[in-house]
């Protein structure tokens, strides 16, 4: 025992000694796609090109906290996932290192840095998803536009989430604001706001409190409805026909990183039109960027979305002003 | 409790000190080696949160603290924090109370099953606890709607907050002060009994104030945890409710301002640097020594009849929610689509075994290397701060407190900042999770220890030390077997967290090392929650295996003191 003792004593002494890392002859990864989706994508390329992904799940808000606090000794090389916006941000702090793909040009200019930091490879647009069961137990009508979900029958059963969190919430709240105006956009979220349950913190929360008959309408991204209803969820995914937002996840290369030239071939793959028809043959209800990639069977055609295009610049510039606007006007009714 | 101070009489002056801890190379030895340790994982990566929390723009400001609280959501946030914290740190040891006396001194049936099932919601797997809760106290709730025929409750907000904090932490202050109960002698109560005193008198006067360290100790790590979790809040607050802790998280992780959010974690430091303050204070010089080597039979006679079916039927009314909420994730891990179609089926738990034996196996490991570090810590601290001066020894217990005080996210960050860089390189190993583990939740192991010390007279170890052991020895053969009880509850409590932690973790966690808690969080993240469901019973399973192994494994390791202690 004494000497149990010791040894964890010294154990205590020693932690900081580091361990003394293999360098293998793969990519490290921070990916904010979810797990199961990465994986499947990522063993895709990895079929491709025989590089091995070595995969860290962080969702964007720790991905990105993380780069910063690791700016000045890179531990990944590709920051894979979570919405363009936040590879802006990265790349404005520093934090990324540009890489031209020969692949690039052939993607809508939206889709890409101009001067190439990062570039999209998949893109889900906000919808409602609708429980029908809830609905037909209280005989409501399914909401087919913004306006809709203001109707009072609604009272407390609508789950989204919050902006200050997420930048689902964020991405809706841009949209209302490019469909409405500023001020009118605010006087509906106001108004919307007695229908609202909860803000979720999490982007991806509603759809689980729509699953399991917690509330009648979530509002995200929407591959999220369309996997629940996959698992046997009773979901119905609606797009309001005002128009919605999207988000269009990108993948950037770190600054500093050892490995550029498997880096380069993630992205080159990536948005090629292999990497692109990956999406849908790994069934992750992700809408593919390149315009002659397969949809996935069970998506609707893109042309039955309403999209309408987000201006970045604008949503990432107002960004502090526009969320410190809804916590004081639509949460403190000020 | 006379007033007369803890320790035997003892030369004082820092130059007495020294004279004594010379004399005793192995305490001074571990002082040394602990303050240093808490110096490099507590205080570095805290000091180096500071700089950034003072310095937005490279230049020194206190800006970012007069922004946040300027704000009134953040004033609004910083008062539902300390509503929240005290009154979940009030329920729970009353609760906690409640239980351990009804485990401990009355003879009710059941009562290992009670003691595992108490332990249990510390486990509390994340995301899938949240469904449960609203499975059971949602708007179609099985306990709301079903058996109370509420209609349309609102779980978010304060009241589900409530309720999901005290569930959580009512166990933390079960661990704390079973210990403490079952170092009170009994046959102090006899005593009384004889002399004529009622039961209520004999509750009053004799067992609530020696059991005041343990209840001061309960409220302290309750109150602490519960400002600096955001687990539950993040789930069930939402916007309309702020905290605290879940402020310091979304400024870090949602508006990318780390300085606004290692500024509002200061803050968050001090309310729980203030009960401290505030538990030294009560605690003070005075004596609750009742353990002093005579053998004590009980008669468990100290409690009515009634007062102990009151005490059964609220033991068992808790126990029961425990297993429902228990039961209800053991339902969707066998239900093909959980909460919609209930056909019974082992596909999730075959999944799970298929692709998430790593994960299993990895979590285990670093549980199983960090929960005895964590154990011997805890109770080394313990040991020096209750029973030895040194210089320093205030600070020490104060210290070891900050990470476990500090929310998850700072704690992440300020280990990248401190640890990403020669000559303290450490991201991306085991070794870094580890330290993270052991040293975030050593406090509870320290509060058990300091409490249960407290009731043994000093004179039982001074004996060993007359008869020639050394002070290790002293601490091994004789201290260790008595505050046993204190250091099952620190084992289980790091082992618990040490499996379940995610908020630092996930800035901690690589491609090498992988998590149950983060599988957990993915399988959510994909819909699968029925897989998730499964991975919460395998938790579950392995945690309630430990607490076996680890009682068992200290029964042996220490030969019984005539059966009182477990």
């Amino acid at each position: 025992m004494r000497r149990w003792y010791v040894i964890l004593l010294v154990a205590i002494v020693l932690l900081p000694v580091p361990a003394i890392r293999a360098q293998s002859p793969s990519l490290t990864i921070y990916s904010s796609v979810d797990e199961e989706n990465s994986r499947k994508i990522l063993a895709a390329f990895q079929r491709a090109t025989g590089i091995e992904p070595r995969i860290t799940f962080l969702s964007t808000g720790p991905a990105l906290a993380r780069l910063e606090a690791e700016r000045n000794n890179p531990q990944a090389d590709v920051w894979f996932g979570a919405p363009s916006e936040n590879h802006i941000d990265a790349k404005l702090r520093g934090l990324t290192q540009p890489y031209g793909s020969p692949n690039a040009p052939a993607l809508d200019a939206r889709f890409r840095d101009k001067e190439n930091f990062w570039v999209s490879f998949y893109m889900n647009p906000l919808g409602f998803g609708l429980n029908k069961a809830v609905l037909e137990g209280r005989k409501l009508k399914a909401p087919t536009s913004w306006q809709d979900l203001l109707d009072p029958a609604f009272r407390g059963l609508i789950q989204m989430p919050s902006p200050q969190t997420s930048g689902t919430a964020y991405t809706m709240v841009v949209t209302l604001v490019q469909l409405m105006g500023e001020d009118k956009a605010y006087a509906y979220m106001r108004q919307l706001h007695p229908n609202v349950q909860t803000y979720t913190t999490s982007g991806t929360a509603p759809s689980r409190a729509v699953a399991f008959a917690e509330v009648a309408i979530g509002i995200q991204f929407t591959p999220a409805f369309y996997q629940l209803y996959l698992r046997g969820y009773p979901l119905l995914t609606v797009f309001p026909k005002e128009g919605v937002g999207f988000e269009a996840p990108a993948i950037s290369i770190i600054r500093g990183t050892r490995r550029e030239t498997e880096a380069r071939r993630l992205i080159d793959w990536m948005i090629s039109v292999d990497g692109q028809n990956a999406l849908g043959d790994q069934e992750t209800f992700f809408f593919p960027v390149h315009a002659k990639a397969k949809r996935q069977a069970g998506l609707p055609s893109l042309r039955l979305v309403p999209l309408i295009n987000i201006d970045l610049d604008f949503a990432g510039k107002n960004r502090r002003r526009l969320v410190e606007r809804w916590v004081n006007e639509v949460l403190g009714g000020r | 409790m006379d007033g007369s101070t803890a320790l035997p009489a003892t030369p004082s002056g820092p130059g007495a000190q020294l004279r004594r801890l010379l004399a005793d190379p192995m305490v001074l030895l571990a002082a040394i080696l602990i303050q240093g340790a808490l110096l490099v994982f507590i205080v570095w990566p805290l000091v180096r949160v500071l700089i950034v929390s003072l310095t937005p723009g490279g230049v020194f400001s206190l800006e970012a603290y007069r922004d946040q609280l300027r704000s009134w959501y953040v004033q609004r946030a910083v008062l539902n924090s300390l509503v929240v914290g005290t009154l979940t740190a009030a329920a729970s040891v009353v609760l906690g109370f409640a239980y351990a006396y009804t485990v401990v001194r009355t003879a009710v049936p059941m009562k290992r099953l009670f003691h595992i099932l108490a332990i249990l919601p510390i486990v509390s797997p994340p995301f899938v606890s949240s469904i449960a809760i609203i499975l059971l106290f949602g708007r179609g709730g099985i306990v709301t709607s079903g058996l109370l025929g509420l209609r349309d409750f609102n779980i978010y907000g304060f009241k589900g907050l409530l309720l999901a904090q005290v569930m959580t932490f009512a166990p933390v202050a079960y661990l704390v002060l079973r210990g403490v109960l079952e170092g009170i002698d009994p046959t102090l109560e006899d005593a009384a009994l004889n002399l004529g005193a009622s039961r209520w008198t004999v509750f009053r006067r004799v067992l609530l104030p020696l059991a005041i360290p343990g209840v001061v100790s309960a409220f302290l790590v309750v109150f602490i945890e519960s400002l600096a979790d955001f687990g539950n809040p993040l789930l069930l607050a939402g916007s309309a409710f702020p905290v605290l802790s879940v402020q310091a998280y979304l400024q870090i992780t949602g508006m990318f301002n780390l300085q606004a959010g290692a500024a509002l974690s200061v803050l968050l430091l001090l309310p729980s640097i203030g009960a401290f303050l505030l538990y030294r204070a009560i605690i003070g010089r005075r004596r609750y020594v009742t353990v002093t080597g005579k053998p004590g039979r009980s008669s468990l006679k100290a409690t009515s009849p009634l007062a102990t079916w009151l005490l059964f039927a609220s033991t068992a009314a808790v126990a029961a929610v425990v297993v429902m909420f228990y039961a209800v994730i053991a339902a969707g891990a066998l239900a093909r689509t959980w909460g919609v179609d209930n056909t019974p089926t082992l596909d999730a738990l075959r999944y799970v075994f298929s692709v998430g034996w790593e994960t299993i196996k990895d979590t285990l490991a670093i549980a199983v290397v960090s929960t005895p570090i964590s154990g011997m810590l805890g109770m080394t601290i313990a040991f020096l701060v209750v029973r030895r001066r040194f210089p320093g020894r205030a600070g020490l217990e104060l210290t070891s407190l900050l990470n476990f005080a500090l929310p998850g996210t700072v704690v992440g960050i300020g280990y990248i900042l401190a640890f990403n860089q020669r000559p303290l390189l450490l991201t991306g190993t085991m070794f870094i999770l580890i330290a993270c583990f052991v040293f975030r939740y050593v406090p509870v192991g320290i509060q058990a220890g300091i409490a249960v010390l407290r009731q043994i007279d000093p004179a039982i170890e001074e004996a060993a030390q007359n008869l020639g052991a050394s002070s290790a020895l002293t601490f091994r053969r004789v201290t260790l077997p008595l505050v046993r009880p204190a250091f099952f509850s620190a084992l289980v409590f790091a082992f618990v967290r040490a499996m379940t932690a995610i908020s630092a973790a996930v800035f901690l966690v690589s491609a090498n090392w992988n998590l149950m808690t983060v599988q957990i969080l993915s399988e959510v993240g994909s819909g699968r929650y029925n897989a998730a469901a499964a991975y919460s019973l395998v938790l579950l399973a392995i945690v309630i295996a430990a607490v076996g192994v680890i009682g068992l494994v200290l029964r042996g390791g220490y030969s019984p003191v005539q059966g009182r202690f477990l």
